[in-house]
């Protein structure tokens, strides 16, 4: 660091108080690489977005721009919610976690009243004045993250059963309630951040072995006792079964495979994709997108994209490591787990690497709530890394 | 921050990298690795292939006369793509208009044969007034175009019908078989004729209209475009103008025998059918082949009804669908003297100075009954030789000859079968090289045949018995009856070849291929001419003259007043006896004598003596050809006892 020092009488290095509070201030540490990293992939998600519906909107006489203007102000609300969470100091969020974690909750608990509304047999959506919806399941992760890390954050050492229990109960409640809707993805989703964040927190092995059985368990009832729909279970089907010929059901698959492999290592060019502008990928400009960009942007747009995404986990997880308190490390932990596994299954299940679940691809798919709560976790993480120092 | 924390961030630190590392991985194997695969299969994903059926190609006449063609109909089609709300209300619009069910029309909107790329045609040969208003009312009838389509079409209708053939739609079978040939679902393919036996020139190569689709099927763009080949034009060897005359003169013929009583049973001639058949012995090019009862085959175009298909396929109306000329099978009665004249002359048997004395009768053997026989009418002719012979129509002079050959062919000498040799050697028992589909071959029978066809025979008793060669069968064959068959090609070829002094030609009727520029493309020189026996010409060509122009001659009567000191004619008659039937009257006859242009026959079924009903056919149709004044067919009585 290029500060100017002052000797001390003990011969000790030291701060003079104004230089120290000046050097600690929050601002000079804001991971300018992880902002960047999130606007770009934003900033990528919009031109995706424009160049895979733009032909099939200006097809069906439909303002082209449509789907990109809805998505641009879901970032620009994101930016201002961004920013609204790394002003306010993140141990304030931590010592009122239960707040935050109540307040978000209770959508979660109204979209299953018949005040949510349904589309394509899941009732995910809370209708907003002036033709906007939002998705409460999506905004939970947030709450989520917030909640396991400031219930978490006072332990020391292992975990203890109670604690664990505690834990679970706080993720399983949520958990259950999105499964009701039913929206398998979100669920994994806050699975994954429950899982990483207990990991983190230090859980026995044997309490995670429990838990996986548990788990387990839980699946094979679901499955069982057909809380799934059939098209879910057929889905899960299809992914083990990749190449058999029941076209109804792996044709989702085939065809984004096939608009990817398309791609080759520099693609056909914007707007130049076959595949998924001539709508054989179905739901190509939400949990599909990844299909436009591997046909049209090819290895070397995909690569950057994959890359991009990395740069974001890799500095939540530099955050992560370098949290001055455990709310830190483990609210930073739930946020690299999200990113992680949604981007893994989302483009894994375009690739076949992954059995083809409803999941964004954070910032890229089309979908305001997602986009906000994504911008949300990245401030919190920015929040925590900006204010390490004091 | 404790260790342990550290340690357990690197774990996740570890699973995350290992996730990316995955991806990374996956998509390399799909973009860069297995690139072409994944390209080719997007390709067949988004591109469809709307085939351009070529336009059909012309069958003409020898001067370029089109005996098939395309008309331009104007035609309604509907974009396939109108679907719902949309559709329904369009389609009972035109159903309003055109006078036609909405279930036809639905029908056919719903046809799997048409690609769902290409507009359906719904209506053709709409009136002028009902395509203006479509035209005029475009919003009321969104996708519905008014286009002009290529329709079959035979301008000259019945006439040469037999030789031109008809179309109809592939079947799925024959697609099958021809895809590699450019055919589709819904092509037009020959069904007989000339326009099945030449399919391969006129049908063209399909072009092909490369449209990009999405997942919906809907066009989003327009690729390419291939411009079908059109099918080449055929010209056949047919004169329209001698085709349309041999058809008249035999209609004419058949309507005359209708009028006229039979001698025998004092009953009408039912006069069925008949061929005439016109060649040109110089290289086997056939002029006409007429066969009655015909059809039209503008009533295919489009698919034929059922019961109009019923009909013509009804034995009650004598199966117009068959040509007779070529596919006809018949005895060939006396004209097939020509044959045994030849095969007495060629063993040896006889010379133009051998005579017999005709007493009316011919007995093989005194004391067997069985293979005698007598002279159509009772009539005796006294000390004749062959040229006589064949003018008069003697059977008992070629009664002596086929019984004279059997006995060598009892005694194992190989000219015992001149009969059958020199048939073959004429042209008979096989196809004529003419090339139309279901040509006849005829049968010469012999010793080997009668084997042969007895040979499923269950009496062990009656197969012996049937099996053998006996010495009627070959006194039979020596006039032309028994188990002989012939089609009128053959017999006409037959004739050709003696009058070109012993050439036998295949027929010929493809003349020359037509590139649609009009450019030649290929010509079919006449076949090559196979030698046969002509012994003794001469003689047998005073025998043929006289027919015609001896007082005595069996078809003098009908040739009366015919200018044959300026277009001297051979000819031959023929009265074939036909079990449980009038007699089939044969005529054919060649001209001018010294150089020989064509050869004219005339078959027409239970019509009485060749020279009742044929021999005024032939004698009408080489008026035509000579450009004389055309006589009124006439069937009279007849005056001699021509046979």
């Amino acid at each position: 660091m290029a500060t100017s020092l002052t000797q001390g009488p003990a011969g000790r290095v030291e701060l003079s108080d104004r230089r120290a509070r000046r050097l600690a201030m929050p601002l000079r540490h804001v991971d300018l690489s992880l902002v960047v990293a999130t606007l770009t992939i934003s900033g990528l998600g919009l031109l995706m977005l424009y160049s895979a519906t733009r032909d099939r909107l200006e097809r069906a006489g439909i303002d082209p721009f449509y789907f990109v203007k809805r998505q641009g102000l879901a970032v620009a609300a994101g930016l201002v919610v961004m920013v609204l969470v790394m002003v306010v100091d993140y141990r304030k969020l931590r010592d009122f976690w239960p707040v935050v974690y109540g307040a978000l909750l209770v959508p979660l608990v109204i979209v299953i009243s018949p005040v949510g509304s349904q589309v394509r047999g899941t009732q995910a959506w809370i209708q907003l004045p002036g033709g906007f919806q939002f998705q409460p399941s999506e905004l939970f992760k947030f709450g989520m993250v917030v909640g396991l890390a400031g219930y978490l954050h006072r332990h020391r050492g292992e975990l203890d059963a109670r604690r664990v229990i505690g834990a679970l109960a706080l993720a399983g409640a949520p958990i259950a309630l999105v499964m009701k809707q039913p929206d398998l993805g979100t669920a994994m989703t806050l699975g994954a951040i429950f899982l990483a964040v207990l990991t983190v927190a230090g859980v026995r092995v044997r309490h995670l072995v429990v838990l996986g059985l548990m788990a387990f368990t839980g699946v094979v009832l679901v499955v069982q006792m057909g809380m799934l729909e059939t098209y879910q279970v057929d889905r899960f089907t299809a992914f083990l079964n990749q190449g058999s010929d029941t076209r109804d059901v792996t044709y989702n698959l085939d065809q984004a495979k096939t608009a990817i492999g398309n791609g080759g290592l520099t693609g056909r060019g914007l707007f130049h994709g076959p595949q998924t502008n001539g709508a054989f990928v179905p739901e190509n400009h939400t949990d599909f997108i990844f299909t436009a960009v591997g046909e049209q942007l090819g290895f070397a747009g995909s690569a950057t994209l994959l890359t991009l995404f990395a740069v974001v986990v890799w500095r939540t997880w530099i955050a992560a490591r370098d949290a001055p308190d455990l709310f830190g490390v483990l609210a930073c932990t739930g946020v690299v787990a999200m990113f992680a596994v949604q981007v893994f299954e989302n483009i894994g299940m375009t690739m076949g690497i992954m059995p083809v679940t409803g999941i964004p691809l954070p910032l890229v798919s089309y979908g305001g709530t997602s986009v906000v709560a994504t911008f949300a976790l990245v401030g919190l993480v920015v929040n925590i890394q900006m204010r390490r120092y004091t | 921050m404790n260790t342990g924390v550290r340690v357990r961030i690197s774990i996740v630190g570890v699973v995350v990298f290992a996730l990316f590392a995955a991806l990374f991985a996956r998509l390399w194997f799909l973009q860069v690795a297995s690139r072409g695969s994944y390209a080719e299969v997007a390709q067949a994903n988004r591109v469809r292939i709307v085939p351009i059926a070529p336009p059909r190609g012309r069958i003409l006449d020898v001067r370029g006369r089109p005996l098939a063609e395309n008309r331009v109909a104007r035609a309604i089609t509907v974009d396939r793509r109108l679907k719902g709300a949309r559709r329904r209300a369009v389609v009972n619009r035109l159903a309003v208009l055109l006078g036609t069910p909405v279930a036809t029309i639905e029908k056919r909107l719903d046809d799997k044969r048409v690609s769902p790329y290409a507009p359906v045609p719904v209506a053709t040969d709409v009136p002028i007034e009902v395509l203006t208003y479509v035209s005029e009312h475009q919003e009321d009838f969104p996708g519905v175009r008014a286009v002009p389509l290529a329709v079959r079409s035979y301008p000259n209708g019945r006439v040469a019908a037999n030789v031109v053939g008809y179309v109809g739609e592939i079947g799925p079978d024959e697609l099958s078989e021809r895809k590699d040939e450019g055919y589709a679902l819904g092509d037009t393919i020959g069904r007989s004729g000339a326009e099945q036996a030449f399919e391969e020139y006129l049908h063209g190569r399909p072009g092909a209209e490369r449209l990009e689709v999405d997942a919906r099927g809907e066009v989003v763009g327009h690729l390419s475009t291939v411009a079908p080949r059109p099918g080449q034009d055929v010209q056949l060897t047919i004169d329209l103008d001698v085709q349309r005359l041999a058809e008249q003169s035999l209609s004419q013929g058949i309507a005359a025998a209708r009028d006229a009583v039979d001698d025998d049973d004092d009953r009408h001639f039912k006069a069925p059918a008949g061929a005439v058949v016109v060649i040109d012995p110089t290289d086997g090019s056939v002029r006409a082949l007429a066969s009655n009862p015909g059809f039209d085959p503008n009533g295919f175009v489009g698919g034929i009804p059922t019961d109009k298909w019923r009909w013509l396929n009804d034995r009650d109306n004598h199966y117009p669908l068959i040509d007779r000329a070529t596919a006809g099978l018949y005895a060939p009665g006396s004209t097939f003297k020509l044959v045994t004249a030849i095969a007495g002359l060629q063993s040896g048997l006889i010379t133009p100075y051998t005579t017999i004395d005709d007493e009316g009768v011919y007995r093989f053997d005194r004391d067997d009954p069985r293979w005698s026989r007598t002279n159509a009418g009772g009539a005796r002719y006294g000390p004749i030789s062959l040229s006589r012979a064949l003018t008069v129509s003697s059977d008992v002079f070629f009664y002596n000859i086929g019984g004279d050959l059997w006995r060598w062919h009892r005694r194992g000498d190989p000219n015992g079968d001149a009969l059958q040799a020199v048939a073959r050697d004429y042209g008979f028992g096989a196809t004529t090289g003419i090339g139309l589909p279901g040509e006849a071959e005829g049968r010469i029978p012999d010793a080997a045949w009668k084997v042969a066809f007895n040979a499923d025979n269950p009496d062990p008793r009656s197969k012996a018995e049937n099996s053998v060669w006996y010495p009627g069968d070959n006194i039979s064959l020596a006039v032309g009856q028994g188990d002989v068959l012939v089609t009128p090609l053959q017999l006409a070829r037959a004739y050709a070849a003696f009058a070109a002094g012993g050439q036998l030609r295949p027929a010929r009727l493809l003349d020359r291929i037509l590139d649609p520029s009009g450019e030649v493309a290929r010509t079919f020189a006449p076949g090559k001419p196979r030698p046969v026996p002509v012994p003794e010409r001469d003689t047998i060509l005073t025998g043929l003259q006289g027919v015609v122009s001896d007082p005595k001659g069996t078809a003098a009567g009908a040739f009366a007043g015919f200018p044959l000191d300026r277009v001297p004619l051979a000819g031959k008659t023929g009265t074939a006896e036909v079990q449980g039937k009038q007699d089939t009257s044969l005529f054919v006859a060649f001209g001018p004598v010294g150089a020989p242009r064509y050869v004219v026959l005339s078959v027409v079924e239970e019509a009485g003596f060749g020279a009742q009903t044929s021999a005024p056919i032939v004698r009408r149709v080489i008026e035509g050809i000579e450009k004389m004044e055309l006589s009124e067919i006439a069937v009279s009585a007849p005056t001699a006892a021509g046979n």
